[in-house]
């Protein structure tokens, strides 16, 4: 069962669509969920004041529609798959458990990320964005992946426990900060923080798997990155040391 | 002994015995076919006889880049052994010592949807010495290893399914020469998915027989009643006459379809390929499971 959200009308302040998930609308019919209430700003629309609703809730959710004044979507879901046809705003995935939650566009800031005060941020399941993300993207994870087909913001992996960031486009600056025992791959030539050192170039065999899964969710993964040779840094430093950053090593970029 | 006749083999009115064993499909890719087949040639070495081995293994077959989890080449392996404990300590043995050792390679669960399982991977991981570390990958669990080349990488564990063992076929033909060509195109013929043929080549020229005749304590000793030397110097011998050799064929299966259709394929093509006789081992019918009678074999494939 499927249950289809599309966008009417923009909010007048960003909305909180943290409670729509998959869990939570198992069952219900498109005029339940069109009355539930969700918070934006200092008041409470209704989603049927937002959205066009139709189907029922069951393993799957469609949002459709400019969803960048939407944060919070897919996050803290366990199970299930939700698909985003449109930009979407700040903390989708944040903290998120188990499932699917794919994004056609571009995502906000703090994806999969800890909630201000929480340690651990995503703890499971996979994130996709076709387009890029936000700041610090990745924040705090603790297990999981999430997989950018363009470049993630400043500051993604910040304090990560775990887990795997990828951007196949590049991350940004500060990537990794904090990081303990997370992977951070940049398909794109990128400068690692001082804290992190360059061990060698080699053909992850993990991560070969994990371009093969982000593909079958609907990611572009060029050939040349599955084939291709991994620069590993290790760190941070100032941590474990058992984190890493995997950086594609382009011989013909390099040779131009 | 009665039977049927295909082409000019004699087959006989018998039928083989076979019994349950728990079994792992382990799919190993690598950088290159050849790598891979070094690997699986390696892990099912020795593994060709559960009383001397401790295990029974083969190659199942040749996979694709497009078959393999991670799109390079590679070779699923069958290794069968009596209980789920003794699939879990072979497989870590052998994927310890032969694969993880190979160079290029990595290794997975070929029996993804299998109730049981046996860890494999979460064993092994001990061998990275506080340095390995894993990932969840579409819900599944695999352990990265840092050895000198790079990185192994192996799932968390293995599934262990029911199979039969002891299926098998014995071709025999006037010249040593002819029963080694029929057995040698029975044996390419039965190889298939779900089909291990443990001995070399697929075929065994020392068949046993339970226990012996002048030991308790050998649990297994020569058949001698289809060995052609003794054919007048022991009163039970069942070499027809005419055969002046013969050759075993035994087969591991994944199910008992796997194995009877398998016996169907070798009977024929053995009897295409030159066998004078085709026919199979028991003890009897009251220690095996599962019962292969030739009969039911003589429609072609």
């Amino acid at each position: 069962m499927t249950l289809t959200l599309t966008l009417r009308a923009q909010p007048p302040a960003h909305v909180d669509l943290t409670q729509l998930i998959p869990e939570r609308l198992r069952g219900r019919g498109a005029g339940d969920v069109a009355g539930l209430r969700l918070r934006c700003g200092r008041e409470q629309l209704g989603v049927g004041d937002l959205f066009d609703v139709s189907g029922t809730g069951g393993e799957e959710l469609i949002l459709a529609g400019d969803l960048r004044r939407f944060n919070g979507i897919g996050a803290r879901m366990s199970g299930g798959a939700i698909d985003v046809r449109g930009d979407v705003g700040a903390w989708a995935g944040g903290e998120m458990d188990g499932g699917v939650l794919r994004i056609f566009g571009d995502a906000g800031a703090r994806l999969g990320a800890a909630y201000p005060g929480a340690r651990a941020g995503m703890t499971g399941g996979e994130i996709v964005v076709t387009g890029d993300a936000g700041e610090e993207a990745g924040a705090g994870m603790r297990r999981g992946l999430v997989a950018v087909g363009g470049r993630t913001g400043n500051g993604a992996g910040l304090r990560m426990l775990a887990g795997t960031v990828i951007a196949l486009g590049g991350i940004g600056a500060e990537a990794g900060l904090g990081n303990k025992r997370g992977s951070l791959v940049s398909g794109k030539a990128v400068e690692p923080l001082p804290s992190y050192a360059f061990a060698t170039c080699f053909h992850p065999p993990a991560l070969r798997l994990q371009l093969l899964r982000v593909r079958e969710l609907g990611l572009t993964v060029p050939e040349s990155l599955l084939s291709g040779s991994w620069a590993r840094w290790s760190g941070d430093r100032t941590e474990l040391t058992r984190g890493e950053i995997l950086i594609f090593d382009d011989k013909e970029e390099a040779g131009r | 002994m009665s039977g049927y006749v295909v082409g000019d083999t004699q087959v006989d009115d018998t039928f083989a015995e076979a019994f349950p064993m728990r079994y792992a499909r382990v799919v190993i890719t690598a950088a290159t076919d050849s790598w891979a087949l070094e690997a699986a040639r390696s892990m099912t070495g020795f593994a060709t006889s559960v009383i001397g081995c401790k295990c029974e293994a083969a190659i199942e077959r040749s996979l694709t880049a497009a078959e393999t989890p991670d799109g390079r080449p590679g070779i699923a392996v069958l290794l069968f052994a009596m209980d789920r404990e003794g699939v879990g300590k072979r497989v870590l043995e052998r994927v310890g010592q032969c694969v993880m050792t190979c160079p290029t390679t990595a290794c997975f669960d070929g029996e993804p949807s299998a109730e049981k399982t046996v860890p494999l991977g979460a064993s092994l991981r001990y061998f990275g010495d506080g340095f390995q570390a894993s990932k969840v990958i579409a819900g599944k669990r695999f352990w990265r290893i840092p050895v000198m080349e790079g990185e192994f990488l192996v799932c968390e564990s293995v599934g262990v399914g029911t199979g039969v063992a002891g299926g098998n076929l014995v071709i025999g033909a006037g010249e040593e020469d002819a029963a080694l060509a029929a057995a040698t195109a029975a044996a390419a013929a039965m190889r298939g998915e779900g089909i291990a043929l443990p001995f070399p080549g697929g075929i065994v020229r020392s068949g046993s027989k339970v226990g012996a005749l002048t030991s308790k304590s050998l649990p297994a000793s020569t058949n001698h009643q289809m060995a052609p030397t003794l054919r007048v110097q022991v009163d039970d011998t069942l070499v027809p006459d005419g055969v002046g050799a013969l050759f075993e064929i035994v087969i591991d299966g994944a199910s008992e379809d796997a194995v009877r259709e398998a016996m169907r394929r070798g009977l024929h093509a053995a009897a295409g390929a030159g066998a004078t006789h085709v026919t199979a081992a028991n003890f009897g019918g009251k220690l095996g499971q599962f019962h292969f009678p030739l009969s039911e074999l003589r429609d072609p494939p």
